[in-house]
């Protein structure tokens, strides 16, 4: 029997309240305006595997990473990580006990480590916060080897933040997230602020680090190609849905969804295969007014009148009504 | 082949502080011929923009062009007066920025803007003007453009943003386009047809554009030919097939094994080790030189000419050695 996944998301919902004041609507006799940023999103990550969201901005992946680890309050739905339940207020205690073994990494290093502590300190807070190893001797012990671990050195714990380049700094955050011997790390677009050379760096170093200590990740990422670099499992997300879930390999290989399709086909081809592409249309539109149905019909080729009216279930990982029905055949090809 | 609309010639520009007068660009040239698409990559502080801000006269102070030339269709620009330079930014050379929200005025509906553009460098009235930015928008690709000319640039998204702008820097019919970063604020669905939009402009209107970008993919897409800048200088230059497919200098390999590709699953990428050195600490000899696996003594002393290899021009010592064998 295969073992429960370490990560379990079922139907997490986040709604934003973006009315205008209460004085505005009653005067203008505007209705309540509720944003549904994410809407309805359940999948599992196995232990030690990199589950990756993609998709466009205001597509949601931030703000379910923020739910999965708590930073934000759940609408509705349900996370469970490690048998225990993220959700249920029953089990504040045993949700304690978990929040060591959980770790972020943001997007961008600048703003995400303090400019005046030193690094030392910085690496140092969450080894304090929960007693991860005791006595003064062996913290500075520990910092240096988490240092050396990220591929910096012991001595540069004395700098501070801004005596770093934009990749070392990721790497400090890094060993952050590694010093309280976490094994779930949540990566909200680890490397979009990078060089494309310090990128394989830091993408290199998360796959050592991975490996060593098996690590599960939650990556964010817009950029396909990192995300194939990285990823087991992919889940693909739109407005707030997630639209298709597939092993890494076969999401390149055989896209089932028309959106997948179409950010593969929008993907810079460096390769020059000049691979038959169909262009891409129209943009993503505005979460607060979506479109009926399944919100990708405006933009989707397969489109038909059940699309406009019916919002598609997800079905073997994909929810897309012409999938199901077979109607993929009729794609129309590129020429 | 015809004469190039935009030359440079050993271009130097340099930034004065108070420790140390720091050169950002250190002998640049290239040339970019009508209709053509030259692609400038590099990491972050290569010269990229900087190279492009001196072309359109850009450069602020205590930044100055400190050598070389900067030709427009055979006429040297680098040298005019602000004054002349002012009539010739907007209506024989243009720039597209980065971020399409900062390059237009939220005050103004956009039809204003353009309409103020085109009147400034064409003998039009307001009439001829209007209709002149209705064709405009609907070239990039704006739909209804009747209605949209009279938005405010808050009312459009960042793709139809950039198409504005892209319209905007089309206003005078420019011969030459700095296009500096012009997708890299925006999602890949929206890229891409950016990305497809001003390669048409260019091919139609036989314009040369110099694509400024960190995104090697969108070089493959768009670009002819293609620079590679590593601290100011430029490393490799050639037809963007050869360079992107099989790079000749050690940094323009290091640079393509870094990028994750969709087709290839790799388990490493190729890291080149280290990082970009300071303006204020450039290696003697060859810039690359402490980062490179290939190097050898002469590398760290003598600064490399561009050479001509293959069809491109590499700018390192092993090639020249290969030539002295042959």
């Amino acid at each position: 029997m295969s073992p429960r996944p370490y990560v379990e998301v079922t139907d997490l919902k986040k709604v934003f309240d973006v009315s205008k004041p209460w004085l505005n609507r009653v005067i203008e006799r505007s209705p309540k305006q509720i944003l549904k940023a994410v809407d309805g999103v359940s999948f599992d990550i196995r232990k030690g595997e990199t589950f990756a969201l993609v998709g466009e901005s205001g597509s949601g992946k931030s703000t379910v990473a923020k739910m999965v680890v708590g930073l934000l309050g759940v609408s509705g739905g349900e996370v469970t990580i490690d048998n225990i339940s993220m959700t249920d207020p029953a089990q504040r205690a045993q949700r304690a006990r978990l929040r060591r073994k959980m770790q972020m990494i943001f997007q961008d290093p600048y703003a995400s480590l303090n400019p005046r502590w030193r690094v030392d300190r910085i690496i140092a807070e969450p080894i304090r916060a929960f007693n991860v190893v005791e006595g003064e001797a062996n913290i500075v012990a520990r910092v240096g080897e988490l240092l050396t671990l990220v591929g910096l050195h012991p001595d540069d714990g004395r700098k501070f933040p801004h005596e770093f380049s934009g990749g070392q700094r990721q790497r400090v955050a890094i060993a952050r997230a590694l010093a309280s011997n976490a094994d779930f790390i949540v990566c909200d677009e680890p490397t979009s602020a990078l060089d494309v050379s310090v990128q394989a760096q830091i993408l290199n170093l998360m796959r050592d680090l991975q490996e060593k200590f098996g690590l599960t990740y939650l990556f964010i990422s817009h950029n396909l190609a990192v995300v194939r670099h990285m990823a087991t499992r992919i889940g693909v997300m739109y407005l707030g849905r997630l639209v298709e879930v597939s092993e890494a390999k076969q999401m390149f290989s055989h896209p089932r969804h028309p959106y997948t399709r179409m950010l593969l086909d929008a993907v810079p081809d460096l390769a020059m295969s000049g691979r038959a592409r169909i262009p891409v249309a129209g943009e993503i539109p505005n979460p607060i007014n979506p479109p009926s149905g399944c919100t990708f019909h405006p933009r989707c080729p397969l489109a038909n009148e059940r699309c406009r009216a019916e919002n598609p279930l997800p079905i073997n990982g994909v929810a897309c009504h012409a999938v199901v029905e077979g109607r993929t055949l009729l794609m129309p090809v590129p020429a | 082949m015809s004469d190039p609309v935009i030359s440079v010639r050993n271009l130097q520009v340099e930034f004065v502080t108070r420790r140390a007068t720091l050169r950002a660009i250190d002998g640049v040239s290239f040339d970019i011929a009508r209709g053509e698409v030259l692609g400038v990559v590099g990491e972050s502080g290569a010269g990229k923009s900087v190279t492009g801000a001196a072309i359109i006269g850009l450069i602020e102070p205590p930044g100055r062009i400190s050598g070389g030339e900067i030709l427009l269709n055979g006429r040297r620009i680098d040298n005019l007066p602000p004054e002349e330079m002012r009539k010739i930014r907007g209506r024989k050379v243009a720039m597209i920025f980065q971020d399409p929200l900062t390059s237009l005025n939220p005050l103004f509906r956009v039809g204003e803007q353009l309409v103020e553009t085109i009147r400034t460098h064409l003998p039009m009235n307001e009439r001829q003007a209007r209709d002149r930015a209705i064709d405009l928008l609907t070239e990039v690709g704006i739909p209804a453009p009747e209605k949209r000319i009279d938005g405010y640039p808050h009312e459009f998204s960042g793709g139809m943003r950039q198409r504005v702008v892209i319209a905007l820097a089309l206003c005078a019919e420019p011969d030459f386009i700095v296009a500096d970063e012009p997708t890299t604020a925006l999602d890949v669905s929206v890229q891409a047809q950016i990305i497809s939009l001003i390669k048409k402009l260019g091919r139609e209107r036989g314009m040369a554009v110099m694509l400024v970008t960190h995104d090697m993919g969108v070089i493959a897409e768009t670009a002819d030919r293609v620079a590679v800048m590593y601290a100011g200088r430029v490393a490799e230059i050639g037809p963007v097939r050869d360079v992107v497919q099989r790079p000749m200098h050690p940094y323009a390999k290091g640079l393509m094994g870094a990028i994750p590709t969709l087709e290839a699953a790799t388990d490493r990428l190729v890291q080149i080790p280290g990082s970009m050195p300071r303006l204020s600490s450039i290696p003697r000899g060859c810039a690359f030189n402490p980062r490179c696996g290939e190097a050898f003594a002469r590398c760290c002393v003598d600064q490399p000419a561009p050479l001509p290899v293959g069809g491109r021009h590499v700018a390192c010592h092993l090639y020249e050695t290969l030539e002295a064998v042959r």
